[in-house]
């Protein structure tokens, strides 16, 4: 690797050649601010709040467009960059509405940040300020299917017109007029349709860009615990945070508030698409499974309990098991984990001394993307294929899943037409419509072709209301479950709240209804099953640390900083919790100041 | 597109208060006229492939030389002929105030409001164009004859203050003159458009 050594603040640095002045100050703890920089996209140099005093140049220069250069003696905290900075933020704030109280990005604000620690604390701005389309709250005009934007609050740093243009691949955002009419816009207010525009409310630096899924639901300080998870409605496997709303217990209402992306830089980068972001409310639902039902004649589907369940169940599947173990039959949906997978497979072994009774299925969409978009969101929507193929329930090798990777459940099918199928077994813990068709099960059921349906779920779908016994399961976001990307990355999903009602965890159900069937299953925990599975399958590569993989937890966010959008949670973890030399390394109080130099408003 | 059941579009959001072209959705298309379209595509010629954009001025310039003003399904035609998307074209339309996208007059004032010309009295001579025309700046009398605008530094200071009249420059400009302007315009139309002192030295 190349470097170059520099000076900030009489501090000796070396860096990666190429890199920028800023991105050397924030890798080593120096704080520089910025807007129109992003480390996702090109870079602008637009919004000057990150101008520094570089030596020999004879004016201040933005660090965020300035590479690095062998020697050079840079400062940041001199009086003339301090009163020079603090003009630009007085300038962005010119216009700016402050209106923080019904500002969506209030309290993790890059703009409240910033000026707080950098900037001047009084405004001498006499003249009303500028306003587009009404004040306050009435600013917010439609920007599309997921989004509003508020004119006034828009700094014009243009990270959101980067993102479409670099990222999007199609370049809907613009802006038009000029000078101080300026203002953010699509053709002809026609909005942001992309299936990837969520992430412009990450990238805007203020609250001009909000969503509509989490407009006026929530504040970050409502939000005091954050997972750590990744998103499973497709192969991408994106690394996600999943954000509880602070209620009291008794209180209704759902906890998931939204998702946002968290970078990984092999998996998703910093971004994540509307589906992962904005189709989670299936979770906590009204159609959400909360009980175990059965279907009674001339009744329908009532609710039962656990052991009754466990044991009527058993008993049927046994029956039919030992008088045409060809008849029973297993649909899974890749939607399953590893673990799920794996009991599954452990279960029709030990039953039917076959795993040729298990088919796994899922739902191939092609999306439609621009076709120079740099994130692309795969047609298989459904996390697990690899999992499948590791340990043999469906076709092919782990590794890449191809771009027509379409289920292929034709077998299964037409033994269930035939009348073939006594029993099947039909498990989805994705939303409705993960399997793909399934129409003909519930016609088959209808017409008694098939005399036995079970369907182990997460919703009430057409399938789970045609079923004779109804399993209530766990959604990805409440059980601790592992899959394989479509790269064969192994990742951990986080239980981040608890199944509803009496819904449980999948592997526990299975647990419980091997046992019941005279399985010696003697699993307590998700963890012993990773422990035999990585056992078993030692030498697959993509089960590989199974055994030792590391689950992120439902972890509360010890002050709003902390609870901050992804590109400014990057900032605060990077800037001034992480990096050399604020945590651990280096006390940066104990780093001698340079002579003339303004120490820092720090954010308490 | 929507993703979700719940956030379907074309509810009734707040929408925006920007001024947009009535017809953009079901305007008549536009598209050059076979001479417009060869200029276009000697035009085009001049930039490599990989930055044809650069050829959205003159391309704009085009479209205003055939139909007056520049409309939603122009912008639309013309990012379809450069490869950029109509936000793009968009953007290069409003940015610069010389394309106009609503019908404008036949004569287009255009008084420069900068420095020096306001020093000299600009905006006496706003004041008087707006009189004689009953208009005020950024509109277009009834007859369609003449729009009156302002604009920045027309680069001519040193003749301060200056008018321009479509593409001829007027200097050293009284209220007087400008009065007097508008009625030869009147009377003798394109004919009056003097042109800058070296156009008027040179004749
Ligand atoms: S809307 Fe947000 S991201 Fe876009 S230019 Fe304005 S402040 Fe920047
Ligand atoms: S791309 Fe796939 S994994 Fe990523 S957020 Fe979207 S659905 Fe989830
Ligand atoms: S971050 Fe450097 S100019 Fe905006
Ligand atoms: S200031 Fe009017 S032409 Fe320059």
């Amino acid at each position: 690797m190349d470097t170059v050594s520099l000076t900030i603040d009489g501090r000796q640095i070396t860096v990666e050649k190429g890199k920028t002045v800023l991105q050397a100050a924030l890798e080593n703890g120096i704080h520089v601010p910025y807007y129109c920089y992003h480390p996702g996209i090109s870079i602008d140099g637009s919004c000057r709040v990150c101008i520094v005093k570089i030596e020999k140049m004879p004016k201040l220069q933005t660090s965020c467009s300035t590479v690095c250069a062998e020697g050079m003696v840079i400062e940041t905290r001199t009086p003339e960059v301090v009163a020079a900075r603090a003009g630009v933020f007085e300038f962005l704030l010119v216009n700016h509405p402050l209106d923080c109280p019904v500002c969506d990005k209030g309290g993790e604000c890059p703009l409240q940040d910033f000026s707080y620690t950098f900037g001047p604390d009084q405004s001498r701005m006499e003249f009303p300020r500028r306003v587009f389309d009404g004040e306050g709250v009435k600013g917010d005009v439609d920007f599309g299917p997921t989004l509003m934007l508020n004119r006034q609050r828009c700094i014009l740093c243009t990270r959101c017109v980067r993102f479409m243009r670099d990222i999007d691949g199609d370049a809907q955002i613009n802006i038009i007029d000029r000078g101080y009419g300026s203002e953010i816009a699509t053709f002809q207010e026609e909005g942001v349709h992309s299936l990837i525009s969520g992430n412009l409310m990450d990238v805007c630096p203020v609250g001009a860009i909000t969503t509509r899924d989490y407009r006026f639901k929530s504040r970050p300080w409502d939000n005091p615990i954050a997972a750590d998870t990744i998103c499973t409605q497709c192969s991408k496997g994106c690394n996600t945070t999943a954000w509880i709303k602070a209620k009291p217990e008794w209180a209704k209402g759902a906890q998931l508030i939204r998702f946002t992306p968290r970078f990984n830089h092999d998996v998703n980068g910093y971004w994540m698409c509307d589906i992962g972001r904005f189709e989670y409310h299936w979770i906590e639902g009204d159609n959400r499974l909360r009980q175990p039902l059965e279907r009674e004649a001339n009744l329908g589907q009532q609710p039962i309990s656990w052991q009754e369940l466990t044991s009527k169940l058993g008993d049927r599947l046994a029956a039919a098991g030992t008088s045409n173990p060809e008849g029973v039959r297993f649909l899974l949906s890749a939607h399953a984990s590893h673990e799920e997978l794996f009991l599954f497979r452990r279960l029709t072994e030990a039953l039917l001394g076959e795993p040729n009774a298990v088919s796994v299925s899922w739902r191939y969409q092609t999306k439609s993307q621009p076709a120079g978009s740099k994130f692309i969101v795969p047609p298989v929507d459904a996390p697990n294929v690899n999992g499948a193929r590791a340990m043999g329930l469906a076709p092919g090798k782990v590794g890449p899943v191809d771009n027509d990777a379409k289920a292929d459940v034709s077998a299964l099918r037409a033994a269930v037409d035939a009348g073939r199928v006594s029993a099947l077994y039909v498990f989805d813990p994705g939303p409705e419509g993960s399997l793909g068709d399934v129409q003909w099960i519930v016609d088959a059921r209808a017409s008694g072709r098939l005399p036995l349906l079970i369907v182990q779920g997460v919703v009430l779908s057409a399938l789970a209301r045609a079923a004779d016994f109804v399993l209530p399961g766990a959604s990805y976001v409440e059980k601790e479950a592992s899959y394989t990307n479509d790269q064969g990355t192994l990742q951990g999903a986080t239980r981040v709240i608890a199944p509803p009602g009496e819904a449980m965890e999948d592997w526990q159900i299975l647990v419980n209804l091997g046992v019941a069937l005279g399985v010696p299953f003697t699993y307590t925990s998700a963890a012993r099953v990773r422990a035999d599975i990585a056992e078993r399958y030692a030498n697959e590569p993509g089960l590989a640390g199974i055994a030792t993989l590391v689950f992120g937890r439902p972890v509360a966010a010890r002050n709003w900083l902390q609870a901050s959008n992804p590109s400014e949670r990057w900032k605060w973890d990077f800037m001034f919790q992480d990096m050399p030399p604020v945590k651990g390394h280096v006390d940066p109080s104990a780093v001698p100041m340079p002579i003339g130099a303004i120490p820092l408003k720090e954010v308490k | 597109m929507s993703f979700h059941p719940k956030m379907t579009y074309g509810a009734a959001f707040h929408k925006s208060a920007r001024d947009l072209d009535p017809d953009r959705d079901q305007g008549p298309p536009f598209e050059y006229t076979a001479e417009n379209r060869a200029r276009f595509d000697r035009i085009v010629q001049r930039y490599p492939d990989a930055q044809r954009r650069s050829a959205v001025l003159p391309a704009l310039y085009l479209v205003q030389y055939q139909q007056g003003h520049i409309t939603a399904s122009a912008m639309r035609y013309v990012a379809g002929l450069l490869g950029i998307t109509p936000a793009d074209v968009e953007d290069v339309v409003s940015f610069y105030s010389m394309f106009y996208t609503k019908p404008v007059g036949r004569f287009v004032l255009q008084v420069c409001r900068t420095l020096s010309c306001a020093l000299n009295g600009a905006e006496r001579v706003t004041e008087e164009l707006s009189a004689k025309l009953g208009i005020k700046p950024g509109e277009t009398d009834p007859s369609g004859t003449f729009t009156l605008i302002e604009v920045e530094c027309l680069g001519a200071c040193d003749r301060a203050p200056v008018v321009m009249v479509n593409d001829a420059w007027h200097e050293c400009l009284t209220p007087g003159d400008a009065a007097k302007l508008v009625d030869d315009l009147k009377a003798r139309g394109e004919a009056a458009l003097s042109g800058c002192h070296h156009v008027v030295e040179k004749k």
